[in-house]
This record gives structure tokens, C-alpha cells and sequence, in this order.
């Protein structure tokens, strides 16, 4: 046909021309259609955008706390390995059995910056209870006394020992209303007498009175027969990565010292998690404070309206003693002037006063919060464990044995990005030295070594005790005898005092970076100079690890995060879904509009198709009229997103208002990030759900016939 | 002698209308030459709409033979159809059938769009003369709804006639509109007729609409019944 092109472009003209009227003249229906569609890309956007933020935030956080860009582990493991815990418990690795050679081997591929050791665990750990506190302040005033003869007047010791004498009291009605439940009969009791017996000398003014005659003997009688009784402290599990600290320092700069120091080169430590320590360690009416003031400055939770709170309150003042335990006579003295002051009463019991401090309510609540940190705080330890601290860790070991290794806590360390994050925010930093003998793993030849040593031992019921200490004396580290990690029977983990003089030799040791590197891991993980190069990195890493003899399988470090990495997705999922179903339901409501429009156009297309418009022109004009709405409507909702995005951004992103957001949005707000991706992703969509959703309409515009122009009926 | 400009030969059209059948036209043979202004009368329901939509072919026969300037409708693709009601047919509707969201100027200009042959300027002097001879220069930037029912079916004259086509078709274009208007849009009709030379077919009721036609072709019952001349018209 002649002139075909320029018809088409004159036809294309005209199509326009009324797609656009038709659009005009029927602004109900286009404000409609197109409000869907750009709600719809307002939710494209949005989302993505919001997504984008997340992923890149998670990305930066688990990079750079843990994940690395690359992990490693042995290809004989049967589970996957997941930094933040499995589903189903930790799982399951085989171990690497000499890291320097998977260390060599990676560190000749292009592009590798550097790798960290780990070995990631969970154990029992027992932290010194608050009797221990206040034995070895006496023990120092003992110390004083001795190296400088006593002086005539001793306040300060006078009431140490005031304290500890007021302990045994508090502890020994503890243990009579526990004996009252029990039968005396019973062989627990019978078990028990001698418990009693000790406690009840500890609270007798003749012990007290004697005390000075020989003050080292009474203190290991405290030690050791009435500390043990108390059970504060007790047990809780962390979990830690072992590894090799300056590494892990350089690789990973999420991982924050927030409180001391980090552990020294080469030195054995552990810094423990930030949030661990909030959620297990704080002093537990400060930590419930602490919730409720979340409770109520975040969520908008009310004390009056809210059973949990009314709870908390209720807790914090039945149970005073955690508190009151911790003040001798001198700290009590003050503890009780200030609060009176504060509180502004004559009340002069200190549980009363304490009680009274944390009876709060929605209008002191804030009042009383600022009493609490600024007056009795300072007066007490928050933590149960503080720097300079040793803990004990207890771990089943590979081989078979409990390890039990005391280890000094340098400092705390919060993972930036994942501070709250239940899963990630728990984690402790263990020098890989102790992690190594936690984890007992047992070579051929050690193997045989503990055999020997049984043997020697004639299987007698302590052979199990020697052979630990043979099996931790003989660690990785050199095997001098002096620097065998302090190896503490169950009885005594509750007790942290003892054998101090080995303990301070083993934790001075620096451990040259071979013997660092020399020795068992679990996993590595790899830090690129270039992050994109994730994927073609790793077999690489695998190929050049197994020319070493090391075999390995290589993951990502989203595989690696296992829960995290699986709510990433989850949440992508989400979203799609979410624009799936607005769209669908776009669809069907631009198609029925459409269908009504030219239903009721079946007259005017019939008499287009009459003056001799194809069927081509009429399909068309559907669909220009919906594609155009819908690029007109999506750009509006696209610079709708835009602008939100943008407006977002400027007020400060989007708060978390819990820990499960906090740990969402890698931090306390979320600025959504636009992406260039998420917009072109939104303008596909739009022109694609248009286009599906004209077929069917320009599909009915194509069939009416020009025929449709000849009825008389209706004007 | 020039070929006719339609030839209908034994036409017949059978409607289905569910399982009864309708024998709207039955052995219609009908000859119309270039330059006739004919009328076809006949009661309602015998057939006229059904023969002028086979002649616009905008439908084909069930049997026999229409051809509208020596092309045999029945024989053409739904394209070609499309394209000789295009470029050789206007029409004119007893309702106007304007395209409501356009201007008076564009509804005239549409089927030259859709011909895409002339330049805009070309265009733009074609639309002016038309609405200049029906008597619409000044409404141009209307809209149909804008303008009377007379003022409308002007438009709808204007239209059929701006892309020269050598016939044009009207069904009833006079039956809304009351007898003077109509006179005038008949007159209208009349003289584009005589200017140019285009042959125009239309029905209609109204005897005084029919004295215009240079000739009567008669329907009843789906038959031709006769055909006159109407001296009347050859009168004037
Ligand atoms: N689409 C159709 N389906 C079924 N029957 C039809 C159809 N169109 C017309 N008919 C029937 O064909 C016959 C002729 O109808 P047609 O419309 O051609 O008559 P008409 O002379 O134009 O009448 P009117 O003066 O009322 O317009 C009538 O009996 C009519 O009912
Ligand atoms: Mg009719």
C-alpha cells in the first residue's frame, strides 16, 4: 500500500488524539484505573526501595560482623553451615583440621584480602555470683591488712565483712524456706545437713568474732563450703565465634569494642556480646526497667493498660534482693540517704526504700527511671560480669569430654547493624586458642597420647579428670605445663576463686601468629577486595584449597547466615506478593472498566469501523487509551514513591519501634534507598499489567462490526 | 457508457434470528448510475437499511452479486472492504454517529486520517471548504454536542463527502430531524450532488424527502417493487 507509513503515523495522530479525549471525557473511570495503577507503582517503589535499603543494610552488616564475603568449611560436612544458628540447633561441622594450609592455599588466589578462622559454638557459662563479689573484696582488704600490718581503725573491712555475714543470713533463709518444702527425711536433706551446718556457722557471731585470728582460713571456709550454696550467677549459655581476634578485628569492622578494650594479639579472651550481656548479665531489675521504658517510649505501651508492664513492676519490687545483696552496710547507709532524698520520705528499711523506688507507674515511671541510674545505680554493679572478669566456659567437647575453661572478658562487643538482633546480637568474640580447647578435637596422635595417660592412670574414676588436664596441657600452644588453661571440676564451677597464680600465667602467654594459625577451625571466611566478585572467587577458593589437600565448600555469605539470608527472602517474597495481588487486581479492574468503556463505545467504534477504520485502528485505540493511563498514572505513582522516598529520607527514615525492625533495618531507622532497578522494574509492570489488562476490551473493539453504526435505537 | 456505479444482481439476504429465518431481501436487482440522487422508499421492515448496508458493504449478501464501483463485495477481504468503504463510500447515519469527544473540524477530518494521503495543509484546506459549503466555517472548534441535530447531520454531510468518494450512502438521514431541517440537509444533499457529480443513495419515509431524488426505487417485503423517476425532482 502507498503512502502506508505516513498513514500510519497520521492514523497514530488521530488514535492519540482520541485515546486522550475518550480519557478526558470519562474522568471518573481514568481516576480509577489509574489511581490502581499508581498505588500500585507507589507500592513498587516503595517496597523496593525499602527492600533495597534492607538488603544493602543486612549486606553491610553481616559482611561486616561475621559473614565475610565468602565462608568456607569442610565439603564433609553433612550440615550446611549457618553463622547465626540453624533451624534445628547449631549446626554440625566437620572441623578443618589445619587452617594455616587452607589459609595458604586461599591466600595465593587473586583478589583475596584476607582470612579469619572461626569456629562457632554454644556453651554453658558461669559467671562468679555475688558472694564472690564480695569475697574477693574481702580477700583484698585480707591482702591489705597483711602486707601492711592493720590499722587501728578499719572501716572499710568492718564492713565487707558486715556484708558477707548479712549474704549468709539472707542465704540461709533462702535455704530453710526450700528446707521446709522438702522432707527431712529425705536423702537430700541427709545430703544437704552438712550444707546447713556450714551456713549456719557463717551467720554465728563466733566465726565473725574469730574471723581476724586466721582470715585466710576462714575466707577459703567461705569459699569454698557457703559461696557454693548460692546459686546467683548460676549458668547461662552463650554462644561465641572462635576465632583469631586480630583478624577478625581487620576484617570485620562491625564488630565494635564497646566497653574495654579488644583482646590483645595473640592473647587469650573473650569479648562478649553487647546484647548477651543486656539480656543475661544486667542487673534484672535494670534490665526490667530498661524494658519498660522501652515499652512505653516506643511502643506507646501504658503500665496501667498493660498486664506485662504491670508485671515487670511487680517483679521489680517483690524482688529487692538481687539488689540489696550487693550493698554492704556502707553503700546501704548511702543507698538509703539518697533514695530518701530522692523519693522524699523518712523511710529508713532499704528494702522498703527499694521497693518503693520501683514501684512505679505511668506518671513517675521517668522520674523514677532517672532516680534509679542517677542515685542507686552508681552504688551498685549492673553487670555480673564486668572487665577484667573471668567467666567459665563449659562445653562438651569432640572428644567427649566436658571442657571447662576459664577465660578473662576484655571487654563487650556489639555487632553494628545487628545490635538488637536476637540472633546475631548474642554472639561473644573467644580467642581461637580457648575455642580450640573447648572444642576438643583430638588428632591421631592426641588420641593415642590420652590413651597412654588412662593407662598410666589405671582407669581409676579420676583418669577422666587427669585426662583432661593432659588433654588441655597438651593444647595446641607449646606443651609447657605451666600454661595449661585452668581445668575446673563441676563442683567448682560455681566457685571463680582458686588457683589464681596458674591462671594469670596462662592468660599473660602470647601466642605467635603461627601457633594461631596452626591448628583447627571450623569455618573461614573470606574477605575480597572487590565484594562483586563473589561467585567467580569461589571455586576458585575450593579448586586452590584442594591442591592443598584441604577440601572445601565454598557459600556465599548469604547461604552462610542461614535464618537471616532466609528472611531476606521471605520478606522479597512478600512484597512480590503483595504487588502481585495489586496488580491482579489491577488487572481486573482496568479490564472491566475497559470492557464497560467500550461497551458503551460500540456505537462510535461501529461508525469508525463503517467510514473505513481496520480493526487495527480500533485495537489499537484500547490499547493506547490503557497504555496511556497507565505510563501517565504509573509516572505519577513512581514520583508519588519518589517523593515518599525522598520525604522519608529527610524526617530521618522510618524509626524501629522493635528489636525484630532494629534488626530489619541494621540499626535504630530505615532510609529506603531508590534504585534505578526497583523504577524500571515498576515501569515494566505497569506496561505490562496494562497491556493484559486491554487485551480483552481491545479484543471485544475489535469484533464490533460496522454494522453497530446502522442502529437506529438509542441516540 | 460508464460502468454503473452499483450493481446489484438477484441479492438476497436471509437473517437468522434464532431458528427462525428473516428474508430481509429476496432477488433484488438493482442498477444505480454515477451521478443519481436516489431515493429508496418502502414501509418499515421491507428491507431499505438491509439493501444499503449491503451496497456500503458494510455487510455482504447471502446470495448474489453486489458491486460498488466494479468491485464484487463478496469477494473482497474484510481489509479490502474496510478500505473501498474508505476510500469510495461515505455515509451518512439517521442518528449522526459523530465521534462525541472530537471537534467538529477532526470528525470531518477523521476519514482523512485514516486515508493518511494528503499533507496536514492539504487537510486543513479540504475540512475548511467542506464546512464552508455546509454552512459550518464558524463552528469548526465545536463539539458535536455542542451543535443542534440539523447542525450535526451538516457535519455528518461533510464528512462523508471530504474525501471525494464517488458514492455516498444515507439511512433515514432525515428521520431525526424535524421536516424543515431536513429539507435543508436534503437541499444540502441536492447541491453536492449536482457540484461534484456524487451519487448519492438514500432512504426515507418521507415523500417530501423523496420528491428531492432524481429517482424511487420502491421496496416491500424485501422485494423491489418498482422504480420511478421523479420528474418533480427533475424538474427543478
Ligand atoms: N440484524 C438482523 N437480524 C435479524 N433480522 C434483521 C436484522 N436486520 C434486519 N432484520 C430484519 O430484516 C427485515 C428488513 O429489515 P430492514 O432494517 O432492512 O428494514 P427497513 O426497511 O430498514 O425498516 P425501517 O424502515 O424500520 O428501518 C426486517 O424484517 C427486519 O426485522
Ligand atoms: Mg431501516
Amino acid at each position: 500500500m502507498s503512502g502506508s507509513s505516513s498513514s500510519r503515523v497520521h492514523q497514530g495522530r488521530i488514535l492519540v488524539e482520541i485515546a486522550m479525549r475518550n480519557l478526558v471525557a470519562s474522568r471518573v473511570r481514568t481516576t480509577v484505573v489509574g489511581g490502581i495503577v499508581a498505588l500500585g507503582v507507589v507500592v513498587v517503589v516503595l517496597g523496593s526501595s525499602l527492600l533495597d535499603s534492607i538488603d544493602a543494610g543486612m549486606t553491610r552488616s553481616i559482611q561486616g560482623s561475621l559473614g565475610g564475603h565468602i565462608q568456607l568449611y569442610n565439603a564433609a560436612s553433612r550440615d550446611p553451615l549457618a553463622l547465626y544458628g540453624g533451624t534445628m540447633g547449631e549446626s554440625v561441622l566437620e572441623p578443618i583440621s589445619d587452617f594455616a594450609r587452607l589459609k595458604g592455599a586461599v591466600l595465593t588466589v587473586p583478589g583475596v584480602r584476607l582470612v579469619v578462622p572461626m569456629g562457632i559454638d554454644q556453651a554453658m557459662v558461669s559467671m562468679g555470683n555475688v558472694f564472690d563479689v564480695a569475697l574477693e573484696r574481702l580477700r583484698a582488704d585480707v591482702r591489705r591488712r597483711m602486707a601492711n600490718g592493720p590499722p587501728a581503725e578499719d572501716p572499710e573491712y568492718e564492713a565487707h565483712k558486715a556484708h558477707l555475714r548479712r549474704m549468709a543470713t539472707l542465704l540461709q533463709q533462702e535455704l530453710r524456706q526450700a528446707r521446709e518444702i522438702a522432707d527431712e527425711t529425705s536423702g537430700v536433706y541427709k545430703d544437704r545437713k552438712a550444707d546447713f551446718d556450714a551456713l549456719a556457722r557463717a551467720v554465728e557471731g563466733g566465726f565473725w568474732e574469730h574471723f581476724d585470728e586466721d582470715p585466710l582460713a576462714s575466707l577459703e571456709f567461705l569459699e569454698n563450703r557457703v559461696a557454693p550454696l548460692s546459686m546467683d550467677g548460676g549458668f547461662t549459655f552463650i554462644r561465641y565465634v572462635g576465632t583469631d581476634p586480630e583478624a577478625f578485628q581487620k576484617a570485620f569492622p562491625g564488630a565494635q569494642v564497646v566497653e574495654g578494650a579488644p583482646i590483645p594479639p595473640g592473647q587469650r579472651g573473650v569479648l562478649l556480646g553487647k546484647l548477651y550481656a543486656e539480656e543475661w548479665l544486667k542487673l534484672r531489675a535494670a534490665r526490667r526497667l530498661d524494658k519498660i521504658r522501652e515499652a512505653r517510649d516506643l511502643h506507646g505501651r501504658r503500665i496501667a493498660k498493660d498486664e506485662e508492664l504491670q508485671r515487670w513492676v511487680k517483679e521489680n519490687t517483690g524482688q529487692t534482693r538481687d539488689i540489696l545483696l550487693q550493698l554492704d552496710p556502707v553503700r546501704t547507709r548511702e543507698a538509703v540517704r539518697r533514695l530518701q532524698a530522692a523519693l522524699g520520705t523518712k523511710e529508713s528499711d532499704p528494702a522498703r526504700l527499694v521497693s518503693a523506688l520501683l514501684d512505679t507507674d505511668d506518671r513517675n515511671f521517668d522520674a523514677r527511671y532517672r532516680i534509679f541510674y542517677a542515685e542507686l545505680a552508681p552504688l551498685l554493679q549492673l553487670y555480673s560480669v564486668k572487665v577484667g572478669d573471668f567467666i567459665t566456659i563449659k562445653a562438651p567437647s569432640r572428644s567427649g569430654y566436658v571442657s571447662s575453661v576459664n577465660v578473662p572478658v576484655y571487654g563487650f562487643v556489639e555487632f553494628r547493624g545487628l545490635e538488637r538482633s536476637a540472633l546475631a546480637g548474642m554472639m561473644s568474640v573467644l580467642d581461637i586458642h580457648t575455642w580450640r580447647d573447648l572444642y576438643g578435637y583430638l588428632t591421631p596422635e592426641r588420641a593415642a597420647e590420652i590413651a597412654r595417660l588412662k593407662e598410666r592412670a589405671g582407669a581409676t574414676m579420676v583418669a577422666r579428670e587427669e585426662a583432661e588436664a593432659a588433654l588441655f596441657g597438651g593444647g595446641d600452644a607449646p606443651p609447657a605445663p605451666s600454661s595449661a588453661p585452668q581445668v575446673i571440676d563441676e563442683n567448682r564451677l560455681l566457685a571463680a576463686g582458686g588457683g589464681k597464680g596458674a591462671r594469670e600465667d596462662l592468660f599473660l602467654r602470647r601466642y605467635g601468629q603461627a601457633e594461631t594459625d596452626a591448628g583447627v577451625a571450623l569455618n573461614a571466611a573470606v574477605i575480597l577486595e572487590d565484594p562483586r566478585r563473589i561467585e567467580e572467587t569461589m571455586p576458585l577458593l575450593v579448586e586452590a584449597a584442594a591442591k592443598a589437600g584441604v577440601r572445601v565448600k565454598a557459600v556465599t555469605w548469604l547461604e552462610a547466615s542461614g535464618i537471616v539470608g532466609q528472611s531476606m527472602k521471605l520478606l522479597r517474597m512478600v512484597l512480590y506478593l503483595a504487588v502481585l495481588i495489586i496488580f491482579a487486581v489491577a488487572l481486573v479492574i482496568i479490564n472491566n472498566a475497559m470492557v464497560m468503556a467500550t461497551l458503551q463505545r460500540v456505537k462510535e467504534i461501529g461508525t469508525m469501523r463503517a467510514i473505513g477504520a481496520q480493526r487495527r485502528f480500533v485495537l489499537s485505540l484500547v490499547l493506547v487509551e490503557v497504555v496511556t493511563t497507565g505510563l501517565v498514572f504509573g509516572g505519577l505513582g513512581a514520583a508519588a514513591g519518589i517523593a515518599i522516598v525522598r520525604v522519608i529520607g529527610w524526617t530521618g527514615g522510618i524509626a524501629a519501634t522493635n528489636d525484630t525492625m532494629y534488626f530489619l533495618f541494621s540499626g535504630p531507622a530505615l532510609i529506603p534507598r531508590l534504585g534505578a532497578a526497583s523504577l524500571a522494574t515498576s515501569v515494566a509492570i505497569v506496561f505490562l499489567v496494562s497491556i493484559l489488562s486491554a487485551l480483552y476490551p481491545a479484543l471485544l473493539a475489535m469484533r464490533v462490526t460496522p454494522l453497530e453504526a446502522m442502529q437506529s435505537d438509542d441516540g | 457508457m460508464p460502468e454503473p456505479i452499483v450493481e446489484a444482481v438477484d441479492v438476497a439476504k436471509v437473517y437468522q434470528l434464532g431458528k427462525t429465518e428473516v428474508q430481509a431481501l429476496r432477488h433484488v436487482d438493482l442498477v444505480v448510475e454515477r451521478g443519481e440522487f436516489l431515493s429508496i422508499a418502502g414501509p418499515s421492515g421491507s428491507g431499505k437499511t438491509t439493501l444499503l448496508n449491503l451496497i456500503g458493504g458494510v455487510d455482504v449478501p447471502t446470495a448474489g452479486t453486489v458491486r460498488v464501483d466494479g468491485e464484487d463485495t463478496s469477494r473482497l477481504t474484510e481489509r479490502a472492504l474496510t478500505r473501498l468503504r474508505l476510500d469510495h463510500i461515505g455515509f451518512i447515519f439517521q442518528t449522526f454517529n459523530l465521534v462525541a469527544v472530537l471537534t467538529v473540524f477532526q470528525n470531518v477530518e477523521f476519514p482523512l486520517l485514516l486515508q493518511g494521503r494528503m499533507t496536514s495543509a492539504e487537510r486543513r484546506r479540504r475540512v475548511e471548504t467542506l464546512l464552508e459549503s455546509v454552512g459550518l466555517a464558524g463552528h469548526a472548534r465545536h463539539r458535536p454536542s455542542e451543535l443542534s441535530g440539523g447542525q450535526r447531520q451538516r457535519v455528518a454531510v461533510a464528512r462523508a463527502l471530504v474525501g471525494n468518494p464517488p458514492l455516498v450512502l444515507a439511512d433515514e438521514p432525515t428521520a431525526n430531524l424535524d421536516s424543515k431541517t431536513g429539507g435543508t440537509i436534503i437541499d444540502l444533499m441536492r447541491e453536492m450532488n449536482r457540484r461534484d457529480g456524487t451519487t448519492f443513495i438514500f432512504s426515507t419515509h418521507d415523500p417530501k424527502v423523496m420528491s428531492h431524488a432524481s429517482a424511487i426505487v420502491r421496496l416491500e417485503d424485501g422485494r423491489v417493487i418498482g422504480r420511478e423517476s421523479a420528474q418533480g425532482a427533475e424538474a427543478r
